[in-house]
């Protein structure tokens, strides 16, 4: 069964046609050409499908797409400026050597971007529990833990 | 994966329809679960009927007695401060429950209905002696919640119900709840978990309820630990009891995640633990939960 | 010590930017036109014959394009040891199996097919461990050797020996013993990014695969091989490297699912896209290697270490790679991790119906050293020996070369196991408190490439434009390990431009030089002596256009300085006389002549004189290369000898730990590593190496294991496979780099990428075993295993 829906992707309002049996990474991986948001393992134990739903952060492999009707989502894709700018919360994994591989960072980033809009200032304990459900590989989470804590202090500098 | 149909009913009556005309479909609600079986395979229905368009079925009426919709998020649990308040180990289970992107979508409903014997948020509401609402086209009907899980992953719904509310009633006055749960890491199905209220009256139990998880077909109350609580003063060495009793009863079985003899041994230091912690006053603050 | 403009200073990675916005391509997000996606069926049994395949249903699912069994293709062969066959013919030997294939217009198509076949197996006995596969009348899982030979028995046929000193000797001199068999399970890459590939031919039948390897020149030569075997002798294939989710060991091998994709490419002809999905990631990609050792070792009465005998059993699986070659690696540790003059070491291999194995980080060094570093603390107990004592007491040290010839340049052992002792507050065996504990373990491993392949070379192309850049074309994999960053801070260095300058070039065996595959720690050290022999000659190269160009440019921007600042006085300068080539030099992307006074007229910018040499009749451009064979040896694996690498990394780590005895669980209260890297190149890229590294070893200590249950693996998803999240890793780590500046390494620097994991499972078991008195010598240290030796330990204090 085919179901067109419309939502409003990174600020903008589009219309798609969605499978019924299609998760939410599958719309955006497929008909929609948007490759960030990546697929780790299909099963919601990785997080590298992690995307903003309302605000919140979902894996977007378990969100039925025909569940996003009306929603607004951002996607790694959403996060950086017009200009070609990456946002602070991506610039400050840069900085912060948060990256290796970079499969698991725009899930990083995602929930990074869900708890710094509702926790401005989180503790380290904060940080940890908010991306428990992205797994990295590579860097052993201290640098990331590093990037978001810097982002959260760029942030609250800015304004 | 067998391509299936996804409806979006926008009440009761029209999911009730579409289930009956669709045999073999299946109610869905967070898809946490049900998601990932269907991606395993181990399910494959040719219907899935969301529950997530249907308004009333989400959301806290608060009052002595509190009626949370079964459509309600593990996310917005944690947020509501009554719950907090009144009833501590729903809302610890509710914060160990998976990741955060896992409970900003489960629901308690989906939970319960999973029918797993690791569902976190059942041992608290076993304690706290919770009621469901179930419903179909033509009645509503409530029941405890310890004659809901049936075995493992099966419940009392009959073909067409939907559980709608869950029912808890004000916990009387020194009332204490925990819950507790261990896994190969942090974020894990329980290898064990457990749930234990109690209320005091002076130094003795006027009520004493434990709830153990991944130790027996379904989520348990374990009424031959609850005796030797009620009415006695907690002592370390009916502490002890109670820890033994609890191994002694449970029936765990071995699969990868772990042994039973470990399950069994580990329910009853959690069980204990709970109690230490509850009392925590006389014990000391030693173990983290 | 020299002062670097770039090395050591924190070096941002190029591709940083890209991966934050999720605009980095893996192989998941490539497409080519007219793509087909391929799925593979696996088999249904451990040991099996192939009767009957039924693909008829499969074939009339519209959108599928054909479907492959070993029936309908050339055979193709694969493997060191050429035991593997692409397709399955005559039966299966393990559970992953690929016995049929299938390309079709989508993903679900090609799955929906792949569900459809029916195969018709006889099963056969299985043997699943290497002492079923030995006994009498064990089921044979070859029965013939690559070349057609039978063989009656299932032991492989490589041998890897080591004896120096004499055994006897070194045991009638041993004061105290201690004796212990270690066991290793099947632990998997779990590489974020899974495995996967795309074969292309074009008209000419040459063949392009992008892939998620390691080895480009390697796999180029083995699908090459396959080619002919296609009947396409004499095409080539390319391969290019997109951006890899991961390495890990897991691309040093080719692997069937990249001659399926081939064939089924050739077939359809349309390029051919296989991606593992998750479970097929844990169930049919190669894992780390299982190991079981046996370990004696023995002291004379001051505590020096007199023999070391060491016996190897491993379980081969089904079919040969790497993983078979891990006690090459082993041997390194096994004889020069401490000075022992009597050592014996031996290895078995032995193939059953389980899963074969490959690379993984460390490659047989984390294995061996699990079993000698807890050995070396239950012999310290034996001799009444503190182990941090006990380890200085028979540290080994520069200058000397090890009983298998490993010629040890520079070694920072010794202040690696200070610093480590000195951070811990070490108290020889004084516990932390109750139920808690520290413990040290130390590694060495190979830190200037590691020859186990007749060329451990690489090259390098540095090509600069009109404008100054440098274009780098090197053959060496970026994994997320930071290769690139180091590679232009090497180029920057040493030829004296700006990195900012400085691009890569994608992995491409159609452009960039041979190199042997990045492993064995050997990109950074590789890539850095290349650069600097690539810069030399690209320096000389520049520094004569210089003697011929440059003092006619410094005149006419004197005469133009003069017309902007008439009241100037030039200072006193032969520039005719001093510009020659040798006084010349480049640095941050500007040519002067050394010892010139300072004035912007006597800088002249790369490009400048560049576009000066390109744009004028006969002109020129620059382009340099080098080919880096590192004077390291390739061992003699059945003698046991061989300077195997230039030189040798060395590190120790230690670990506090609190032990639940009710519940068996261990906590890490905190963790302290101290490496001898030699140099730190990107203090940045470093840390966040020996951290993820350390996550590796915590997750290999602690929680790591694939189940099998008669081949089958049991947990092959993240819900039953643990790896560590950040709650696992919640615990301070205090890092320490030793630079020990050895002249082997570029700048100094040692390979890094593997040292961090290697001595931390030890670490955390003698840990444990300071705080409650029980060795557990299986990994992963369970709760389980923690509770059931604290219950026997209680047992057996009973009266």
């Amino acid at each position: 069964m085919k179901k067109k829906i419309s939502l409003t992707l990174n600020g903008s309002r589009i219309e798609v046609t969605a499978d019924s049996q299609q998760s939410l990474l599958d719309l955006l991986r497929g008909p929609l050409h948007m490759t960030g948001t990546k697929e780790g393992c299909g099963e919601g134990e990785c997080g590298a499908c992690t995307v903003l739903v309302d605000g919140l952060a979902v894996n977007s492999c378990l969100y039925p797409a025909c569940e996003a009707q009306g929603k607004d989502i951002l996607t790694i894709e959403g996060m950086a400026d017009i200009n070609n700018q990456l946002s602070l919360i991506q610039q400050a994994f840069v900085d912060s050597g948060a990256i290796q591989c970079g499969f698991c960072t725009p899930g990083m980033v995602l929930s990074a971007k869900a708890l710094l809009d509702s926790h401005p200032d989180p503790s380290d304990t904060d940080i940890r529990e908010a991306l428990s459900g992205n797994l990295c590989r590579c860097t052993g989470y201290v640098q990331i833990v590093e990037a978001v804590k810097k982002a959260a202090n760029r942030l609250r500098e800015r304004s | 994966m067998i391509a299936y149909d996804y409806h979006q009913p926008g009440s009761l009556e029209e999911a009730f329809l579409l289930n009956k005309d669709h045999p073999g479909s299946l109610y869905i609600s967070g898809g946490t679960d049900l998601m990932v079986r269907i991606h395993k395979k181990e399910l494959q229905p040719h219907d899935l009927i969301s529950l997530r368009s249907i308004p009333g079925l989400s959301g806290t009426d608060n009052g002595k007695s509190v009626r949370i919709g079964a459509m309600t998020t593990v996310s917005e649990l944690t947020k509501n401060s009554l719950l907090q308040e009144r009833y501590p180990a729903l809302i610890q289970a509710a914060n160990n429950l998976g990741s955060v992107q896992i409970r900003n979508v489960a629901t308690i409903g989906g939970n319960l209905c999973n029918g797993s014997p690791a569902a976190d948020l059942a041992l608290p509401l076993l304690v706290l002696a919770a009621k469901v609402r179930v419903q179909n086209s033509q009645t509503i009907r409530e029941l405890p919640l310890d004659k809901f899980f049936r075995g493992p992953g099966e419940t009392d719904l009959s073909p067409g119900e939907i559980l709608t509310d869950i029912l808890l009633e004000a916990p009387e006055k020194n009332t204490k709840s925990i819950f507790l749960k261990r896994g190969r890491t942090k974020m894990d199905l329980a290898l064990a978990s457990a749930a234990v209220l109690i209320t005091t009256d002076g130094s003795r139990c006027s009520e004493a309820r434990v709830a153990v998880g991944s130790v027996a077909p379904t989520p348990v109350r374990l009424s031959i630990v609850e005796e030797i609580l009620i009415g006695a003063a907690l002592s370390r060495g009916l502490m002890d009891e109670a820890q033994k009793r609890t191994a002694e009863t449970v029936s765990p079985i071995s699969d990868v995640r772990s042994t039973a003899d470990y399950r069994r041994h580990l329910a009853g230091v959690l069980v204990r633990r709970a109690l230490e912690l509850l009392t925590h006053d006389q014990f000391g603050d030693r173990y983290r939960i | 010590m020299k002062d670097f403009f770039y090395i050591g200073k924190d070096t941002l990675r190029p591709d940083g930017p890209d991966k934050a916005a999720g605009k980095a391509h893996y192989i998941h997000d490539l497409q080519r036109p007219g793509m087909l996606y391929g799925k593979i069926k696996f088999s249904e049994h451990a040991h099996a014959r192939i009767k009957h395949i039924d693909t008829s249903k499969a074939e009339r699912i519209p959108g599928v394009r054909t479907i492959i069994t070993a029936k309908n293709t050339p055979e193709i062969r694969f493997g060191f040891l050429r035991d593997n066959l692409a397709l399955k013919l005559d039966k299966v030997r393990q559970y992953r199996d690929e016995v049929a294939a299938v390309a079709a217009i989508d993903p679900e198509i090609a799955e929906e097919a792949v569900d459809t076949i029916r195969i018709e197996y006889e099963p056969l006995p299985g043997v699943f461990s290497p002492e079923q596969a030995m006994k009498e009348g064990a089921p044979l899982v070859h029965e013939t050797d690559p070349r057609g030979k039978p063989r009656n028995h299932n032991i492989l046929p490589l041998k890897y020996h080591h004896e120096s000193g004499n055994l006897e000797t070194g045991k009638r001199e041993a004061k105290h013993v201690a004796e212990g068999t270690f066991s290793t399970p099947l632990v998997q890459q779990c590489c974020m990014g899974t495995a996967g590939c795309i074969a292309e031919f074009d008209m000419n039948s040459n063949l392009t695969l992008w892939s998620k390897t390691q080895i480009p020149f390697l796999a180029q030569r083995d699908f090459n091989q396959a080619l002919s075997a296609m009947g396409l002798k004499g095409k080539n294939t390319r391969i290019i490297v997109p951006a890899l989710g991961g390495g890990f060991g897991s691309g040093l091998d080719t692997h069937a699912y990249e001659y399926i994709a081939i064939l089924l490419a050739f077939q359809t002809g349309h390029p051919v896209k296989i991606v593992y999905n998750r479970r097929e990631e844990f169930t049919n990609l190669s894992p780390r290697q299982s190991t079981q050792t046996r370990i004696v070792q023995g002291c004379d009465p001051n505590g020096r270490l007199s023999f070391r005998q060491i016996d190897v059993l491993q379980d081969n699986g089904a079919y040969t790679s790497w993983g078979a070659t891990y006690p090459s690696v082993m041997m390194m540790p096994a004889t020069s991790l401490y000075r022992v003059p009597h050592i014996t070491f031996d290895a078995k291999l032995v193939y059953t119906n389980n899963t074969y194995c490959q690379a993984m980080r460390g490659y047989g060094n984390p294995e061996l050293t699990w079993a000698l570093e807890s050995n070396m603390d239950e012999l310290a107990e034996k001799a009444g020996i503190d182990p941090f004592e006990f380890r200085m007491l028979n540290r080994i040290e520069a200058g000397e070369t090890t009983p298998m010839g490993l010629k040890i340049s520079t070694c920072g052992l010794e202040r690696c196991l200070e610093t480590v002792a000195g951070k811990l507050d070490w108290k020889g065996g004084t516990k932390k408190g109750k139920n808690r504990g520290i413990g040290m373990a130390s590694l060495i491993h190979v830190g200037g490439g590691g020859r186990i392949y007749r060329s451990d070379a690489s090259g390098i192309i540095l090509k600069l434009d009109d404008f100054g850049n440098v274009n780098v074309f090197y053959g060496g994999v970026e994994m997320g390990q930071g290769l690139h960053a180091v590679l232009i801070q090497s180029v920057a260095e040493a030829l004296g431009v700006r990195p900012d300058t400085v691009f890569i070039n994608p992995t491409d065996t159609g452009t960039c030089p041979w190199d042997v595959g990045t492993h064995a720690s050997r990109g950074a050290f590789m890539a850095g002596n290349a650069a600097i022999l690539a810069a030399r000659k690209l320096r000389n190269n520049i520094f004569e256009l210089a003697e011929e160009l440059f003092p006619a440019e410094a005149k006419k921007n004197l005469k133009k300085h003069m017309a902007k600042y008439p009241d100037y006085t030039p200072p006193d300068f032969d520039i005719a006389k001093a510009a020659k080539r040798d006084r010349f030099d480049l640095k941050e992307g500007y040519i002067f002549i050394t010892g010139s006074p300072d004035a912007p007229w006597l800088r002249m910018d790369l490009g400048k004189l560049l576009r000066a040499a390109h744009f004028r009749p006969q002109g020129q451009m620059l382009t340099a290369e080098a080919f880096y064979d590192p004077p390291n040896e390739l061992p003699d694996f059945e003698k046991g000898f061989g300077n195997i690498s230039s030189t040798y990394a060395f590190g120790t780590q230690g670990v506090e730990v609190e032990v639940d005895t009710e519940t068996g669980e261990i906590k890490i209260i905190r963790m302290v590593a101290a490496h001898d890297v030699g140099k730190v190149l990107n203090p940045l890229g470093l840390k966040g190496q020996i951290y993820g590294a350390l996550a590796q070893g915590v997750g290999y200590a602690l929680y790591e294991e694939l189940k099998s249950d008669k081949g089958k693996i049991q947990n092959p998803d993240f819900r039953d496979y643990k790896i560590p999240r950040t709650q696992e890793m919640n615990f301070p780590i205090d890092l320490t780099f030793i630079e020990t500046n050895d002249s082997f390494g570029p700048f100094g620097a040692k390979g890094v990428a593997e040292p961090g994991l290697v001595p931390t499972a030890p670490a955390i078991a003698n840990a444990i075993y300071n705080a409650v008195g029980v060795r557990i010598r299986d990994l992963p240290i369970t709760p389980e295993k923690i509770l059931a030796a604290v219950k026997e330990q209680k047992n057996l204090k009973k009266p």
